[in-house]
């Protein structure tokens, strides 16, 4: 039989992004001995390391930095405390029973964990999962890889680009690839509007005079050996594309920039529950999943717009876990929490019984205009939160806070 | 086309309210802001509207060290029209590690009042 050589920790935090780092952190302020932190890249800060572009830490250091001083700073912080960090080594499995099987430079072992926080990030969605027809040339891109290898590797992608989405990553390496010489011919949207914020429309696409398309997409990718044409098309209303509106667009260079996806392999082996809706972990107020102990905070537990977000929820998580490895979070009644009319999803989804003053996020499904968030019983009916905004976009995180003490099932709704 | 003819239309960035602002240009030809719901959206949206001002993020190649690139920007904006001059400037630059987070490698770029500096650090 082989024999395995078996580590202990209190805290063990998978990734370490924004969301990992502060997890660690939160990990050990809120008084846990042994925190381990994995991360399977040779450095840490995760994303943030090609995100070169600023507009990062303004919530959490309250001012505007590149991505590169957001994960040192926070690495830094890292640094200061007795946390193991082990970086390029990758977790294989995780179990129920919280057992990690770590494969690292330093060999294969097994590390049992008092408590598990979830920080693995998310990957893109490809031209594959889009269903893109076309020959299959080289030149086609997820907006993150050309972001990783034109900031990272110095490499050059292409000389004209189509940038398919408007994901805040497609619209920064827009401007990106103007930078760089590369001419972007323009940005096709299949939604009526923008995934990305604002800021970056204008500042990413309209200084720059790049053309943006709303309702249109990439129906066709031609070319051999390289990216020689898209064909791009109007869409309906059922997001179909409209015969005859087809048009030749000539590029070499395609870029998708068509959604996030939580990295959740880990998760699913450990027979955690995900929802459908965010694609990342169900958890309660404490970020614990269904796995006794496990956290998850981050975008593997549903998709951030803001990074500092991420590490927000990242300090929360460790916090739970230090408090849950300490053996001070027995096991609880919980209700839960849906989406109504207009929103996309709210989180939380459960929530202990009793539980006064938790702050949950949201996301709308469509751009709204002067509207009522309404947080309401189930049960009866009871109207436990109400908060007025002057829009909402499907692009931007929401939340809203309920004071009372909840008894019963909730369910989160907008209405105009 | 009408007198009052939009010139612009964007979002106060200034307050979570975001005030949607639609500039026009007025009979004196100065600007005229619509939409604001308190004073300072109006300064705000001259200066976007006017002289708009930017930070510039890029990354350049390194000597001396495993990793290939320093990503660097610019300790504060700068008029947009400079974005393209100072990338110039940035692309004759070829630091050699070790670079500080925060080190300056062009200080008083094209005579604009800021930097450019090293956003991490390389050893």
């Amino acid at each position: 039989m082989m024999r395995q050589k078996i580590d202990t920790c209190d805290v063990a935090v998978i990734g370490a992004g924004p969301a990992g780092l502060a997890a660690a952190l939160g990990a050990r302020r809120a008084g846990a001995g042994k925190v381990l932190l994995v991360e399977r890249e040779r450095t840490l800060g995760g994303i943030l390391n090609q995100c070169v572009h600023d507009g990062f830490g303004l919530f959490l250091y309250k001012e505007t930095i590149s991505g590169p001083e957001y994960a040192e700073r926070l690495a830094e912080d890292v640094a200061r405390e007795p946390i193991k960090i082990e970086t390029g080594a990758m977790v294989l499995d995780l179990s129920p029973a919280r057992v990690l099987k770590i494969n690292s430079r330093a060999g294969y072992r097994l590390v049992e964990a008092r408590a598990v926080v979830l920080a693995m990030g998310c990957r893109e969605r490809t031209r594959e999962m889009i269903e893109i027809p076309g020959t299959r040339p080289a030149g086609v891109f997820t907006a993150g890889s050309a972001q990783n290898l034109v900031n990272l590797q110095n490499l050059r992608i292409g000389n004209q680009a189509v940038i398919l989405g408007s994901g805040d990553i497609g619209l920064i390496m827009a401007r990106r690839l103007v930078f760089e010489g590369v001419a972007v011919k323009g940005v096709f949207e299949i939604l009526p509007w923008v995934s990305g914020l604002e800021r970056n429309v204008r500042q990413c696409l309209m200084d720059f005079a790049i053309p943006l398309e709303l309702g249109a997409t990439v129906v066709e990718i031609r070319g051999r050996d390289r990216v020689e044409s898209v064909v791009v098309a109007k869409v309906d209303d059922t997001l179909a594309p409209v015969a005859g509106t087809e048009r030749v667009v000539p590029c070499d260079t395609l870029l998708l920039s068509v959604g996030l996806i939580p990295e959740n392999e880990l998760a699913k082996r450990a027979g955690i529950e995900l929802s459908p809706l965010t694609g990342g972990a169900v958890v309660d107020e404490s970020l614990m999943t269904s796995a006794a102990g496990v956290f998850s905070c981050g975008n593997v537990l549903h998709i951030h717009d803001v990074a500092d977000w991420a590490s927000f929820e990242g300090f929360a998580a460790g916090a739970s876990a230090a408090r849950f490895a300490a053996g001070e979070m027995p096991a609880r009644e919980t209700v839960r929490v849906s989406p109504g009319p207009h929103v996309k999803y709210a989180l939380p989804q459960l929530l202990t019984r009793g539980t006064a003053g938790v702050e949950w996020s949201f996301r709308v499904t469509c751009p709204l205009r002067n509207v009522q968030v309404v947080v309401k019983g189930k049960a009866t009916g009871k109207v436990y939160a109400r908060k007025k905004f002057p829009r909402v976009l499907p692009s931007e995180l929401q939340k809203i806070k309920v004071r009372p003490a909840v008894e019963e099932d909730l369910e989160v709704s907008c209405h105009e | 086309m009408s007198e009052n003819a939009p010139v612009d239309r964007l979002t106060c960035v200034l307050c979570p309210v975001g005030c949607e602002l639609e500039v026009a240009r007025d009979a004196a030809g100065g600007l005229d802001v619509k939409g604001n719901q308190c004073e300072k959206g109006i300064p705000f949206a001259e200066e976007e509207v006017l002289h708009p001002r930017r930070n510039l993020a890029t990354s350049v190649p390194i000597k001396g060290t495993a990793a290939r690139m320093v990503s660097v920007r610019l300790s504060g904006t700068v008029p947009r029209e400079m974005l393209f001059p100072i990338l110039a400037e940035i692309a004759k630059l070829r630091p050699e590690a070790p670079v500080r987070r925060g080190q300056v490698l062009i200080a008083n770029v094209l005579g604009s009042g800021v930097d450019v500096v090293a956003t991490r650090t390389v050893l």
